[in-house]
């Protein structure tokens, strides 16, 4: 039996249902994404499991426990909210203090594991300062800090880095895997964000209206997606009819097929190509977007326009618009997708 | 760049300028009554004929101003104390359990400013003239009806500060982190709520202080409070009302600095 199990969990508010028959479980020391667009769901499974919204069905089990009906205070579930929740009056040791002082800890041992755990986060010099006097970044690595110290069996974080810059963005993510990773805790994350998910996860359950679409390793989703949405929400993708997919690919399939831009190439005169490569189509470039490392061209190709990355290696290459281009398809990086 | 300055320094003479006239023509009355309550007599001629501190002497020693001031004191208090105790934790019900119910109790908390004073003091006295309380007459009465006046303030201002803070988001991490929803409220949601409660207090209370028409209608001399005994003493010297009048002032004065100092945010510490 896995460390989190999760079995046919099921929120409704009034008439409207927010999740439904939700299965899935959690190893110990794993790190998984519920990923998905805003409106999914996916907050509200996670204040489920924290015991702060009541299910109107299925069972929550952590450590062979069925924790579905106990209150917060019972679950041992730390969890960082979007907003931070830090106390407004209370400064940064006082925030972190206030969960061992609720288990009623002695002052000494209090102030000895607020130590450690404010090395953790690298917030040393910061311990009397209040909320208002703090970065993002910094409040979000107290909240972090608040949820780690009571050690808890499970950590919830909650779009922790959404209202953070980009840079910090970037840092606290890696810092907040490398804590997980050290700590070995089992943690769910929640974010709309799919970079964030694929760099962070050991595993991504997809939500889409309040189902799992799709759960599997970063590269299972990006590679193999189940179905539209997923091939969509995860990074670009073309989406191509069943007909266009017989002329561009000779493919037979009743579905339509997805091929991502990066595995789309442009035909180099007295290269030789793998038998996995296609044959050749003709396409006129329509418009271009830099990227930065990646320059994106949507090329039309018979009646189909197709979104192609290429790298940006130096000015003389940049194709203008209107040109005409050779484009050759990777066939084993073609995935046919049900609706 | 020098235009820039020289044009903003041109706004500022001028706002200034329309600022201190307006306080100058304000402060007039009050610094006349001042004056007047410093004189020894002041009658035909342009400048007072000698000051004194006789008139705050005679005030601050009669015994009657003493207890009137006594009593409008512990009335406020009264009052002020039972609206905090009943209106805490009833927003906290309001925002935390029924947030819909923020729009009636916005309605509800103008009804005290919808009657007004002397229609709805009448209206108490023929309430309670036969009823089974004979409070008419007694400090009671004036509690019960500053606790109506003092309620859309307290309402508003401590409304205010719940909206200042997430408090679902509050409430749900001290419960996580193990307190009870009791424990929650009196260590993160009271402690925040304190700016906006103090600030509110004292602004009620020198409004209170001030109040005529319920205290002269529903008590009167009965129960003789700061604002009836100013109003008694309106035959007597001129000068005595004057310095009563000014004492009065510096005390509501008092208060409302207090309000302003802690509704005030404290200044971030730079790091």
């Amino acid at each position: 039996m896995s460390y989190v199990n999760v079995t046919q969990l099921t929120k409704r508010f009034a008439d409207n249902t927010v999740f439904n028959d939700i299965h899935f479980t959690v190893e110990q020391g794993e790190f998984v994404t519920l990923l998905g667009p805003s409106g999914c769901g996916k907050s509200t499974l996670l204040r489920s499991l924290a015991g702060l919204n009541p299910v109107d069905g299925g069972e929550i089990w952590v450590n062979g426990e069925n924790i579905t009906h106990h209150s917060p205070q019972q679950r041992g579930i730390g969890m960082v909210f979007q907003s931070y929740a830090l106390f407004p009056n209370m400064t940064t040791a006082e925030n972190i203090a206030f969960g061992l002082k609720m288990k009623g800890m002695g002052q000494q041992e209090i102030q000895t594991q607020v130590q450690q755990v404010i090395e953790l986060v690298a917030l040393k010099g910061k311990e009397k300062h209040y909320p208002h006097q703090l970065s993002g970044g910094q409040r979000q690595r107290v909240a972090l800090a608040r949820a780690l110290v009571v050690k808890p069996r499970i950590l919830l974080l909650d779009e922790p880095l959404s209202a953070l810059d980009a840079k910090i963005r970037k840092h606290l993510r890696q810092q907040i895997r490398d804590i997980q990773t050290e700590l070995n805790l089992t943690t769910i994350f929640v974010t709309h964000d799919q970079e964030e998910a694929m760099i962070l996860s050991d595993r991504i359950f997809l939500m889409n209206q309040g189902k799992i679409v799709q759960q599997g390793s970063p590269e299972q989703i990006y590679t193999q997606p189940a179905n539209e949405f997923v091939a969509q929400f995860m990074g670009n993708t073309n989406l191509v009819s069943a007909s266009a997919a017989k002329q561009l690919f000779n493919l037979d399939t009743p579905h339509k097929v997805a091929i991502r831009p990066e595995s789309i190439y442009v035909k180099e005169a007295g290269r030789h190509y793998e038998p996995h490569i296609s044959s050749p189509q003709l396409g006129v470039i329509k418009q271009h977007q830099l990227l930065g490392n990646v320059i994106r061209y949507q090329v039309e190709v018979h009646d189909c326009e197709l979104s192609v990355d290429l790298l940006n290696r130096s000015s003389e290459r940049l194709l203008a618009n209107g040109s005409q281009l050779e484009l050759l398809f990777n066939l084993n990086e073609i995935q046919p997708v049900s609706a | 760049m020098p235009k820039a300055n020289v044009n903003s320094n041109h706004s500022a003479i001028w706002h200034k300028t329309v600022v201190y006239g307006i306080v100058s023509v304000m402060l007039l009355p009050i610094l006349a009554t001042l004056v007047y309550s410093l004189s020894s007599s002041w009658g035909a001629t342009i400048l007072p004929d000698g000051f004194t501190l006789d008139w705050y002497g005679q005030l601050l020693s009669d015994p009657r101003f003493l207890a009137a001031f006594g009593r409008s004191l512990l009335i406020c208090s009264a009052s002020l104390a039972l609206s905090a105790i009943l209106v805490i934790p009833a927003i906290f019900v309001v925002f935390y359990y029924f947030p819909k119910l923020d729009k009636l109790m916005n309605l509800l908390i103008l009804l005290p400013f919808a009657v007004p004073p002397v229609v709805s003091s009448v209206g108490l006295l023929q309430l309670y003239a036969d009823s089974a309380w004979p409070i008419v007459g007694t400090p009671w009465i004036l509690i019960g009806t500053y606790f109506t006046i003092a309620l859309p303030f307290m309402y508003r201002a401590i409304a205010n500060s719940f909206s200042a803070i997430h408090l679902n988001d509050l409430m749900d991490a001290a419960h996580l982190l193990g307190a009870s929803t009791f424990q929650a409220f009196w260590l993160i949601v009271l402690p925040n709520l304190k700016k906006g409660l103090l600030a509110s207090l004292f602004l009620s209370f020198s409004f209170l202080l001030g109040e005529f028409v319920f205290a002269n209608l529903l008590v009167g001399t009965r129960y003789e409070t700061l604002q009836i005994y100013l109003y008694n003493m309106r035959q007597t010297s001129g000068h005595f009302t004057s310095a009563l009048v000014m004492t009065y002032f510096l005390f509501v004065f008092l208060l409302t600095w207090l309000a302003s100092r802690f509704s005030a945010k404290p200044a971030a510490i730079s790091e």
